[in-house]
């Protein structure tokens, strides 16, 4: 059993958008914009031209946390948001009655509706379509065209991930709320 | 087996059930109450086609008026049993009387909301089943959920003794009605106070200020319920009731204004993100100066304290105002939990990102909600039809 997590490389996130089509076209996720598991968080260039601050503007990639203390899962009433053996925060679509309760205690609003099960659905770390192949890649990860994403296991030491934060600075979102998220951004 | 040995109850033919004393008021109340039920019906209609689609709400806004609605009637309900139980359980003389009508009223605003709940929780039947087979014990929703069951069991069964003029039974199971009660509703506070992700909302605040506004609530309703018993012509117990009361409502509302007085400069206090800049809007806004603070709070203040509590009358229609500015109350409250987006830089979704989430209730929603109302009414009709909610001699003791 793993704890799979991400490393995002963010900085050198271009904007281009190729991880959120590849989350649709994999997951089959539904068009829509607020049909999303995944975005890029933008901030603009600040100040007025020509004092136009170059260096404010960035672009944050982002996805479900999947947070170890995730309260998404505590305020489930019908434990359908779950862990997985993979540390990974999931939903049983079975189990969901759709009280949306979830998407108002997840930090990062990485939750929505799918409107095929109306039941609420988010990032699983491509849990269906590739962890269960035995692949240990995710769709953003691999489309990424320059690589903005490190996947992988956060309990193995030899892991590339595990390296990687060993040896770089890096923060996570919101981290005050405890939520011990698996995001992990690098600076 | 005849159930009428068990539950005494007043036998009608058709006839009867629908006749009442044709005055202006009564025919308003019939014509309100079925354009109320017939404007839920049209909202079901809709929400039937086209599901939470019919609704305002949105991934950043995802409770909306219904859910505050919700709110509104279940603490309508408890309210009412706290305020019967000071007679029948704590043994408060003036309140004795109240018990049957407010426990009547108890079981169908907690009923009214349920009606609601369904349109609003995207699987009901879903809900009971795993509520139980897999019960999320960390969740308040579930604690919520599964005390509300309980109480209203047991409230039902302190109607059902105290009609069977069996008051030892009926005292038990008020008192448990009015624990398990309690233990919901304050639940229904922590759903909001537990969020971490919400700084407005998280904290103590809620789960305590649910069970006072619930009690304000209940005294509005008592006083609009004898107002419409009685239309305006209280027999002397029923006067000395109203009085008592409503010397206990000042009270209530004094301390409710310095609750609201506190939050609002702890929230504002200090400048917090997510939480002073929501708590500014909040308390700028026309929703909580004229909504919650003048016809909640301020204007039934007035009357209780220029008339020392003796204008009972005056009071029957600042309960009008009263329980308008409850349902502002209930709605800022969800709405306000949810105004700070979650992610300032996420703007995948607008051309702008927005600094507070927008949400406007779809008509749908309006009629739901607001239609809820009519099948209160209905309820109370047929229940003051079969069972006889007029307090008697041995309900004073
Ligand atoms: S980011 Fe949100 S949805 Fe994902 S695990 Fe954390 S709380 Fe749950
Ligand atoms: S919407 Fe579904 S997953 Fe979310 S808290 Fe409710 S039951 Fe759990
Ligand atoms: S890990 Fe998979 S499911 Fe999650 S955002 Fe990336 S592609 Fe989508």
């Amino acid at each position: 059993m793993a704890r799979y997590g991400m490393a995002l490389d963010y900085k050198s996130c271009i904007n281009c958008k190729a991880c959120e089509s590849a989350c649709k076209e994999e997951n089959g996720i539904l068009l829509g914009a607020d049909k999303h598991r995944i975005w890029v968080g933008v901030n603009d260039i600040a100040g007025i031209f020509p004092d136009l601050s170059i260096g404010s503007s960035s672009f944050e990639p982002s996805q479900c946390q999947q947070c170890d203390n995730a309260p998404c899962q505590e305020v489930c009433p019908t434990s359908a948001t779950y862990y997985d053996d993979n540390g990974v925060v999931r939903v049983n679509p079975d189990q969901c009655i759709l009280c949306t309760y979830c998407m108002q205690a997840c930090p990062y609003d990485a939750r929505y509706i799918d409107d095929r099960t109306l039941t609420v659905d988010k990032c699983n770390f491509c849990s269906d379509t590739r962890l269960a192949n035995g692949e240990t890649t995710t769709a953003c990860q691999a489309t990424c065209p320059t690589k903005v994403r490190i996947f992988g296991d956060l309990d193995d030491p030899t892991s590339e991930i595990s390296q990687v934060l060993r040896d770089r600075e890096h923060y996570s979102l919101k981290e005050h709320l405890g939520t011990k998220p698996k995001l992990f951004y690098l600076t | 087996m005849q159930l009428s040995k068990y539950l005494p109850y007043n036998k009608h033919t058709l006839k009867s059930f629908f006749s009442f004393e044709r005055t202006p008021l009564n025919m308003f109340m019939v014509g309100l109450s079925f354009a109320l039920v017939g404007m839920l019906g049209f909202g079901i209609i809709e929400y039937l086609l086209q599901g939470h689609h019919a609704y305002g709400v949105t991934r950043q806004h995802a409770w909306g008026l219904l859910i505050a609605m919700y709110v509104f009637f279940v603490v309508s309900s408890t309210g009412l049993c706290i305020i019967s139980s000071m007679g029948h359980v704590s043994n408060i003389k003036a309140f004795q009387i109240i018990g049957r009508r407010a426990i009547a009223g108890a079981i169908i605003m907690i009923l009214s909301g349920f009606v609601v709940l369904v349109f609003e929780i995207g699987h009901p039947v879903r809900m009971v089943i795993y509520n139980v087979l897999t019960p999320g014990f960390t969740s308040a929703i579930w604690w919520m959920g599964t005390l509300y069951g309980l109480y209203l069991v047991f409230i039902i069964l302190e109607f059902f003794f105290l009609n069977n003029e069996n008051h030892k039974y009926s005292k038990i199971f008020g008192l448990s009605g009015l624990i398990v009660g309690l233990a919901a509703h304050s639940n229904l506070g922590a759903v909001f106070g537990f969020l971490v992700a919400r700084p407005i909302a998280n904290g103590v605040f809620f789960p305590l200020y649910f069970i006072l506004s619930a009690m304000v609530t209940g005294s509005y309703l008592i006083f609009l319920i004898y107002g419409w018993r009685y239309k305006m012509k209280f027999p002397p117990e029923v006067e000395h009731m109203l009085h008592t009361l409503a010397k206990v409502l000042g009270l209530l509302l004094a301390v409710l204004i310095f609750f609201e007085v506190w939050r609002s400069l702890t929230a504002v206090y200090g400048g917090m993100p997510e939480r002073a800049d929501i708590a500014i809007h909040m308390i700028m806004g026309a929703n909580f100066l004229v909504g919650e603070m003048l016809l909640g709070i301020l204007i039934p203040f007035t009357i209780i304290i220029i008339s020392k509590g003796k204008a009972i009358k005056t009071m029957v229609y600042a309960s009008v105002t009263g329980m308008v500015g409850i349902f502002f109350m209930r709605y800022d409250l969800v709405h306000d939990t949810q105004l700070a987006p979650m992610l300032n830089l996420k703007i995948r979704e607008y051309s702008v990102a927005p600094s507070l989430v927008e949400y406007i209730p779809t008509s749908t929603e309006w009629m739901i909600s607001i239609g809820a109302l009519g099948v209160s009414f209905i309820m109370y009709y047929t229940a003051d039809k079969f069972f006889n909610l007029d307090h008697k001699e041995s309900d004073i003791h």
